[in-house]
């Protein structure tokens, strides 16, 4: 045994190195190759960086340029357009997701169907969303909040879904035996196991939507975004700089309450 | 205690603990249902202007997303109304697209893993012994995790043009955010005996690091990075949006001409897209999984 | 007085009950012993229909059980009551509303759903926890409760259903000696004062003598002894537990039915 390993270590080590530097060398290249074609050069770098150094130059001090009570305004707009936008799409996604648990809706194929559709249109980005919707319904936050919706409603309902099928069947089973209807076998066999977990998925996607929201204003779909790019058109990085300064204040302000919440509804 | 006796024990300390839950849940509920209302105040939701009645619209919409489609000419050339081809008469373009968008994805996921590979050894309590660089890079890592990509995206387009360079950086940025704190709770969690035995050997920290750490951290690494890269994709999707480069740019151009049904055809492109990296990735992490259970 | 006749069930290739016909009377309590997997579990879920049969048929006072569906089959689950050895309660929910959860089939549906109930079910409910020494804890979460603790609320909430036979599937399995002597006490009272006849499967041979009236032993899905403890000797708990030798005699006995 001893000397079989022996003779076979130094082979398959040199394998493993062989091995190694042809997938280095393959993902250099590739590398290489991505960086060419998408034109990335080092020149077109330098400068980059240099204009990039001017701008942060210009954001000390940051400033709010005189418009303070505006910039709250469209913070506390964004704010506005998270909650409704996951209200909206935890609704959505409640029915959604009960459809989707297997220990609901029992046939294979129309759930392996049903889940392979939330996944394929999770990735989608809100932005992408609020485009469409800015340009069908006006420019305003109601298409934002549509597009936070609807960024969120395929990843909830999966997430509901799976909460559901992972739920202990053990007090689902305790309340069957005592005689009661489907019904209250959820109300009390499932759903005191489900509150705290969807509540906390619910915040969850607050915090994201919060962050989610503070780009959509780009597309003219309400919110902080559309302060931030105005005045980056206009190169005044001070400002700039406030509001992101502003912008993560707010965050970690939301990100706290909303982690103590969390904690509460335990 | 005679059973009467519990009763009304027992009905006392309910009518204690009920008004207790009113007033917690009654207080939860109305702050909850203001900040709520206030919410749909405030965003405009249900007094919003959206061109007419909302139901109209929504129908108006959804009648200008879909393509009309018709079935005897389904399969006929570009210049035929009704074929497949002429729902996706940009195709080639489109594809071209794409290929850019999944390029600054992976551009970015590399450069952005390396990035967070060095910041996640800067920050871990096991490797690096000074407290002040550690609280410094992990806070840096805080305020990247807050900034939007999109952000980054804008403010990197107006310096480097409008291109995908801008989308590259943005992406390497906020990965090595988010990958950055994963590596380095994965570098909090090795073995620290292999470590101490090298340490004790005499080796210097690139030793340390080299053979004691990374074997036991890259399986993890490449997991993360490869979950990362599907969001990553994803994300590149809208950046052309802000005008740094990639299939968004299409996507702005389909709304410009406000072709709602090419705007279709370019998102079921690129979610098909999204869905097939999805998978072999998932399928290259799961055999990630597996091999690191075998050899431990 | 319930009866199974024939009763079978198979999962898959597995034959978890097989054959088994069995009479119990009001007043009996009735311990089913056998090693782990030898289908004692799967007799009791075949009479209230947790686990529904692949053939033969269940009765209670001449109902047939097998034939009951929706809401029938749900007023006989509240006529047999079912404890279980991991309690299945909701632990998020206080240990009053558990004990509840036992009458809410039979109250209007409006108010159960927002977990009120009239004062007299209430008052039944604490009258319940009291004989079982667990009204201090009747406001607390059920979860917060110990084992021994959580097993009692379970009787409570069995008893509540006021029901005509109880199910327990391993009711002191999961416990400590003391608190398993209190369960197995609560279950005797049970059969002794309101004459509810209970049919106890258990893994203590032990537990089984010392609190049963009647002994059932399985073995590979069939009834191998049936009688009353003291009937139970060294040769028979040698036939019920030792593995090999069991399995033996129960080979050679199917292949003399077959070949019969």
């Amino acid at each position: 045994m001893s000397v079989m390993s022996a003779q076979t270590r130094p082979v398959t080590r040199n394998w493993g190195l062989v091995r190694g530097i042809l997938w280095t060398a393959l993902g250099l290249a590739a590398v290489v190759a991505m960086i060419m074609d998408l034109g990335l050069s080092p020149k077109g770098m330098a400068a980059g960086f240099g204009k990039l150094g001017q701008f942060l130059a210009a954001m000390v001090p940051p400033s709010d340029g005189g418009d303070f009570s505006r910039i709250l305004a469209a913070l506390i707009e964004t704010l506005a357009m998270a909650l409704a936008g996951t209200c909206l799409g935890v609704l959505a996604a409640i029915p959604l997701g009960i459809i989707g648990a297997k220990n609901v809706v029992r046939n294979p194929v129309f759930h392996f169907i049903y889940r392979r559709g939330l996944d394929i249109f999770r990735g989608v980005p809100a932005l992408v969303w609020a485009l469409i919707f800015v340009a069908a319904f006006g420019l305003g936050p109601f298409g934002g909040v549509l597009a936070l919706a609807a960024a969120d409603i395929p990843s909830l309902s999966k997430l509901f879904a799976e909460a559901l099928e992972n739920g202990d069947p053990g007090p689902v089973e305790g309340v069957r035996a005592a005689g009661v209807s489907p019904l209250l076998e959820l109300r009390f066999g499932l759903a005191p196991q489900m509150a705290p977990i969807m509540a906390s998925q619910c915040l969850y996607f607050l915090e994201s939507n919060f962050r989610n929201a503070a780009v959509l204003g780009i597309v003219g779909a309400g919110g902080i975004g559309f302060e931030l790019e105005e005045r980056i058109r206009v190169f005044a990085f001070d400002q700039v700089a406030f509001i992101i300064l502003l912008y993560i204040v707010a965050v970690s302000l939301l990100d706290t309450a909303s982690a103590w919440l969390r904690r509460t509804l335990r | 205690m005679s059973p009467d006796n519990a009763i009304a024990d027992f009905e006392a300390a309910r009518r204690r603990q009920l008004r207790r839950q009113w007033l917690k849940s009654g207080a939860g509920l109305l702050i909850a249902s203001l900040l709520l209302a206030a919410a749909f105040h405030q965003s405009q939701f249900f007094t919003a202007d959206i061109g007419g009645d909302p139901a109209r619209r929504i129908l108006d919409f959804l009648t200008r997303l879909v393509p009309d489609l018709r079935g005897e000419v389904l399969f006929r050339g570009t210049d035929t109304p009704g074929s497949l081809s002429a729902w996706f008469y940009d195709l080639p373009r489109w594809l071209d697209a794409i290929r850019e968008t999944v390029e600054m994805a992976a551009l970015a996921t590399v450069f952005g893993a390396i990035g967070a590979t060095l910041a996640s050894f800067l920050c871990a309590r096991n490797l690096m012994p000074w407290a002040p660089v550690r609280f410094v890079v992990r806070r840096a890592l805080e305020v990247i995790r807050t900034l939007p990509d999109l952000v980054l995206a804008l403010i990197l387009v107006a310096a480097f043009g409008a291109g995908p360079t801008a989308g590259v950086i943005a992406l390497t940025v906020s990965t090595v955010g988010s990958l950055g704190k994963l590596f380095a709770e994965i570098n909090e969690e090795v073995d620290p005996r292999q470590l101490e035995a090298l340490d004790a050997a005499g080796a210097g920290l690139l030793t340390r690091i080299r053979f004691g750490l990374i074997p036991q951290v890259l399986p993890n690494y490449a997991s993360y990075s490869l979950l990362r890269l599907e969001g990553n994709v994803a994300a590149a999707g809208a950046l052309g949006i802000v005008g740094a480069g990639g299939i968004g740019l299409e996507l702005q151009r389909a709304i410009t001409y406000t072709e709602f049904s090419t705007y279709l055809a370019i998102l079921l492109l690129l979610v098909s897209v999204i869905f097939v990296i999805d998978l072999t990735s998932e399928a290259i992490r799961h055999r990630l999984i597996l091999s690191q259970d075998r050899e431990p | 007085m319930l009866e199974l006749t024939a009763l079978t069930k198979t999962f898959g290739e597995t034959v978890a009950v097989n054959n088994v016909s069995l009479r119990i009377d009001r007043g009996e309590i009735v311990g089913v012993i056998g090693r782990s997997g030898s289908g004692k579990s799967t007799l009791l879920r075949l009479i209230n229909r947790l686990t529904p049969a692949t053939s033969g048929t269940v009765s209670w006072d001449g109902l047939p059980i097998y034939d009951l569906k929706g809401r029938d089959l749900r007023r006989w689950r509240r006529r047999c009551a079912m404890i279980f050895q991991q309690f299945n309660l909701a632990p998020r929910l206080d240990v009053i509303t558990n004990v509840l959860i036992g009458v809410v089939a039979e109250r209007p549906l409006a108010t159960s759903l927002v977990k009120h109930f009239p004062a007299t079910d209430r008052a039944r409910a604490i009258r319940e926890l009291e004989a079982l020494d667990m009204v201090h804890a009747a406001l607390q979460r059920a979860g917060t409760l110990s084992g021994g603790q959580q097993q009692r609320v379970a009787i409570a909430r069995a008893l509540m259903q006021d029901p005509e036979l109880i199910l327990a599937d391993e009711p002191v399995a999961s416990l400590d000696p003391m608190n398993a002597e209190a369960v197995m006490e609560a279950l005797k009272t049970a059969t002794r004062e309101r004459g509810i006849p209970v049919l106890v499967s258990l893994h203590s041979l032990e537990i089984a003598r010392r609190h049963c009236s009647r002994i059932v032993a399985m073995s590979k899905g069939r009834i191998i002894f049936d009688g009353c403890p003291s009937g139970l000797s060294h040769e028979e708990v040698e036939r019920i537990y030792s593995g090999r030798l069991a399995g033996v005699t129960i080979a050679s006995h199917n292949d003399l039915e077959v070949a019969a």
